[in-house]
């Protein structure tokens, strides 16, 4: 049972390195699960898919520029408000005042529209490095 | 030509390690950890995770490259690693620094343990 868990923690693991040193650790896990203990085996390779997916993998990028993208959507609807509560003030009527619905409204859609674009780009990318890798193994 | 190999300093302890245990020659994966835990008198381990995260990053940087395995029939999962010049270079550069960190706590840490007598 430890061992299917050690497979499916090494399935975790970005595509690369997987292909890279998967079939080696699993070989180290066989060898050496008894005399260091399947636990610390597990844990040890809990952090290693985590240290892979947020330093090495590049991940975090992505994740930096989702909140960058998220943070000025977010500046811009704040912005579009003062202004139009500053205009409205000046014509000393509400009119022009958006309404605050309306405005969380358009940043949740404008958040999901960066949502949808980041992760569909990034799948793309994935799925088209993915494609090259098997046609590389092919020739 | 003297590279500068300051970028790369201090190592990590667990970089250096891995180098200590392949500068006594060729090694793979378990032997590694089991280099290490020996070279440490056990009191540092690495686990399987840490060791290749850990090559990985030092293939990369040039440190290390992958062996030709000594035997044929050696099982074709495991694979052997060396120590590249550069890799050398860096440990010899670390080590160096390690002898100096030495020598100024033995200079501070002498007085003090006098003085408790």
């Amino acid at each position: 049972m430890t061992r299917a868990l050690y497979v499916s923690l090494l399935k975790l693991h970005p595509p690369a390195f997987r292909r890279q040193f998967g079939g080696e650790m699993l070989w180290i896990f066989d060898e050496a699960r008894l005399s260091e203990g399947a636990f610390v085996l597990l844990l040890d390779l809990l952090i290693s898919v985590t240290r892979q997916w947020l330093l090495r993998s590049g991940v975090w990028k992505v994740a930096f520029a989702l909140a960058g993208a998220v943070v000025q959507v977010m500046a811009g609807g704040a912005g579009y408000y003062a202004f139009h509560r500053h205009i409205a003030d000046k014509n000393a009527a509400g009119a022009m005042t958006p309404l605050m619905s309306e405005l969380i409204l358009l940043t949740v859609g404008s958040v999901g529209i960066v949502i949808v674009t980041v992760s569909g780009s990034t799948l793309w990318v994935s799925r088209f490095n993915r494609r090259r890798c098997a046609n590389r193994k092919r020739h | 030509m003297v590279e500068d190999l300051s970028p790369f300093l201090p190592l990590s302890p667990a970089t250096l390690h891995v180098l200590l245990a392949l500068a006594a020659g060729d090694c793979h994966g378990y032997g590694i950890m089991q280099e290490v835990a020996r070279q440490s008198e056990g009191q540092y381990k690495l686990g399987p995770g840490t060791l290749y995260d850990n090559l990985q990053k030092m293939m990369n940087q040039g440190m290390v490259e992958e062996a030709p395995s000594p035997s044929d029939n050696d099982d074709p999962r495991r694979r052997y690693y060396r120590l590249t010049r550069f890799g050398r270079a860096v440990l010899h550069a670390d080590v160096t620094r390690l002898e100096r960190v030495v020598r100024q706590a033995k200079l501070h840490l002498r007085p003090a343990s006098g003085k408790a007598r």
